[in-house]
């Protein structure tokens, strides 16, 4: 119990810091599925790609530990850059491979969406690194590790955690306080429908891909800052853990994926520390067959959708 | 018209029914069965040494042959993206070199290590399915992608004890999986002594062929029984329109778990002959881009059709071997030819799958168009009197409708 009590407050940073970033990346998902009904599953992998670019970026300023440009200035060119490398990646998946399958059977764009994930896996596999890339994070953030009693979280982490709470607070402003924002709703709630109303859908829909795979680009430059290594794979078991809290949120609900998120992160952290740490990856896998048996629709009940 | 030209025009679907018929089949396996010593005598009375090679290469198609037949049950006939479906070839796998080799010093004899190998993939097949099979397919599909990677880390970590809120369960010397080297020395299939060509046959790998070869006869046998039978239907019908299929009365939740069930127990017999045929039986198994692989296939040979899944798995398993440049760009060039296929022509080379639903009709009603393309021209002719008594009748129901 003793152990208990003193971890506890340790574990559940942790599983804030891990959770921001399942929530950042659960909110494309969320985004997406809202307005279109699919499931994206190139989503990690546009996260990955994201994380390659800000890794290429710092490599460009940094040679050998030796910083050419002040860090501040690199690490904003690569937020910018991986944000718009990735938005620009989520735009063309699209408009390519979503746009022509939008009427067909269901299946067939969950097929071209698996189609894609192992196109960009394979493609940056065999054309950059099949071996984890380094990003140089020593010289770009500092390392110092932030003590509060007896609770410890390196610099990195509450970097991610305060960027990641920043960006969704601002993604919340943009769908519920703006023009556009209320223009997506709608057509989340009821494309035809909105089409009537005079909402150009086809924009709505390239808007909400960049956004949801830009938040998913800087998730990949906080990723490689925090870990300071990305490889082609890193997409994969962390796009399944942010489906996984934008499910247990209540997939199509943007704050319900940010809850998720944290809350995901949080019990996996609680899992891998008091349970096993060995099969912390299974504890998010447990917790989505649990969601789906007992509340399929999520936590926050009505997702943005009502159509079954 | 000539028989070939009313071939043609019957479409991808009549082209799937003729190939289907026994006549064709037959023939097929009868071909595909003197392949090996066909290749060894060309070897035998030649200057050419590829025989062993290829034969090697003829058993993995077989093999695949067999993959993409149980992927196109469950996503061609039934249309469910089950994306962890490698996992259940891998728990096959797993279960039979559990029970037949010195890793747990179990030598189960044939039909015992069957059996435990079908209870096994059925157990996890009832695991996955059973939560998600109720909901709508998305969640099928990441419930199994996931699955098949904790599936993954489970088996690599399972060569210690687990240990659970600091409590160790089992022995410290306990180790089911051999980890991430797998276990090795794995029994092969001890087949019945009366069994002609097979028992005691030279070549390993023609021994093997034969099996996946015999495999596969057996299951397109059972899909071919089943497709037009109440069960095929229903499948058919689910795909093509759940909630039309539920106002008929069909059970969706039963027709969509033994769909899923019979593919991933057919996958886990698959996963049994090759862990016997290789001797052994890694975690990698459980690579998730050999499942995308697979899908590969029946897409391009086209969703619910069984010729179409035995051309995609030959094509995709050979192709790298013959063009060698292909080795290293494999997955990049087939994830492409997914993407362009799915977009371009979705149905594949002899698909019956209607992926593209005309926008006012549903897909029901291409579906049935198509099967009723070489259908049609059998029927008699409607007369003008059969047209207005169609006519009478169909105002009758019209007029049925109340006023809104």
């Amino acid at each position: 119990m003793d152990y208990f009590l003193q971890t506890f407050p340790q574990q559940l940073v942790n599983g804030l810091e891990a959770g921001s970033l399942y929530a950042l990346i659960a909110l494309g998902y969320t985004l997406v599925y809202g307005i279109l009904e699919m499931l994206n599953f190139a989503h990690g992998d546009v996260f990955m790609v994201g994380g390659f670019l800000a890794a290429g970026v710092a490599g460009l300023f940094i040679h050998n530990g030796v910083a050419a440009v002040p860090a501040a200035l690199v690490v904003t060119l690569m937020v910018a850059v991986a944000m718009g490398g990735s938005g620009l990646l989520g735009v063309g998946i699209e408009r390519i491979a979503y746009r022509p399958l939008r009427n067909a059977n269901r299946l067939a764009p969950l097929i071209t969406a698996i189609g894609v994930s192992l196109l960009l896996e394979s493609v940056v596999q065999v054309q950059i690194s099949p071996a984890p890339v380094l990003v140089p994070s020593n010289e770009l953030i500092p390392q110092s590790v932030l003590q509060v009693g007896n609770v410890a979280t390196p610099f990195t982490g509450a970097t991610l955690f305060v960027a990641a709470i920043l960006l969704m607070v601002g993604l919340d402003l943009f769908v519920f306080r703006t023009r556009f924002g209320s223009a997506m709703r709608a057509t989340a709630q009821d494309r035809e429908a909105a089409t009537f109303m005079g909402i150009d859908v086809d924009r709505v829909i390239v808007v909400t891909f960049l956004i949801g795979s830009a938040l998913a680009g800087v998730g990949g430059v906080l990723y490689g800052l925090r870990f300071a290594t990305v490889d082609f794979f890193m997409g994969y078991l962390l796009g399944i853990k942010a489906f996984t809290a934008a499910v247990i949120g209540g997939i199509g609900n943007l704050r319900g994926a940010v809850v998720g998120g944290l809350l995901l992160g949080v019990l996996e952290s609680f899992g891998g520390g008091f349970i096993s740490s060995q099969y912390q990856d299974a504890f998010a896998f447990l917790a989505l067959i649990v969601v789906l048996l007992v509340r399929p629709q999520g936590l926050f009940g009505q997702p943005l959708t009502d159509r079954a | 018209m000539p028989w070939h030209k009313r071939l043609w025009e019957s479409g991808p679907y009549g082209w799937n029914q003729a190939l289907t018929r026994p006549q064709v089949l037959v023939p097929f396996f009868v071909v595909a069965a003197t392949l090996p010593p066909l290749l060894q005598y060309i070897e035998n009375n030649s200057a050419w040494t590829g025989a062993e090679f290829w034969i090697r290469i003829l058993t993995t198609c077989a093999m695949y042959a067999c993959l993409a037949v149980s992927l196109n049950l469950v996503v061609g006939y039934a249309g469910l993206l089950n994306l962890g479906f490698i996992a259940f070839f891998a728990i096959g796998s797993y279960a039979y070199a559990l029970v037949a080799s010195d890793q747990l010093h179990q030598h189960l004899p044939l039909w015992s290590s069957l059996i435990t190998v079908i209870a096994v993939t059925l157990g996890f097949a009832l695991l996955v399915g059973i939560p998600s099979l109720r909901l709508r397919g998305d969640y099928l599909a990441i419930v199994t992608l996931a699955f098949g990677l904790i599936m993954r880390e489970l088996t690599i970590d399972l060569d210690r004890p687990p240990v659970l809120a600091g409590h160790q369960f089992g022995p410290s010397d306990f180790n089911l999986t051999g980890g991430t080297a797998g276990i090795h020395a794995v029994d092969p299939l001890r087949l019945p002594s009366w069994m002609p060509l097979i028992h005691g046959a030279a070549f390993q790998s023609r021994t093997y062929y034969w099996i996946f070869l015999g495999f596969l006869a057996i299951i397109i046998f059972c899909l071919l029984r089943w497709r037009g039978s109440r069960v095929g239907r229903a499948w058919v019908a689910v795909r093509e329109d759940e909630l039309a299929a539920r106002a008929m009365g069909v059970n969706t939740f039963k027709y969509r778990l033994l769909a899923f069930c019979t593919s991933a127990v057919m996958a886990g017999i698959v996963g049994m002959i090759d862990a016997a045929y290789t001797h052994n039986t890694f975690p990698d198994n459980f690579n998730v881009q050999e499942t995308v692989l697979v899908f590969i296939m029946v897409v391009l040979g086209g969703l619910g059709s069984i010729p179409g899944a035995i051309v995609g798995a030959t094509l995709v398993t050979i192709l790298p071997f013959v063009l060698q440049q292909l080795v290293l760009y494999k997955y990049v060039v087939f994830s492409l030819v997914l993407i362009v296929l799915m977009i371009f022509r979705p149905q594949g080379l002899l698909g019956t799958v209607s992926i593209r639903p005309r926008a006012t009709m549903g897909g029901t009603i291409e579906l049935l168009t198509a099967e009723s393309a070489i259908a049609a021209s059998e029927l008699p002719t409607v007369t003008d009197r059969e047209a207005a008594d169609l006519e009478s009748a169909s105002g009758a129901i019209v007029a049925m409708e109340p006023e809104p």
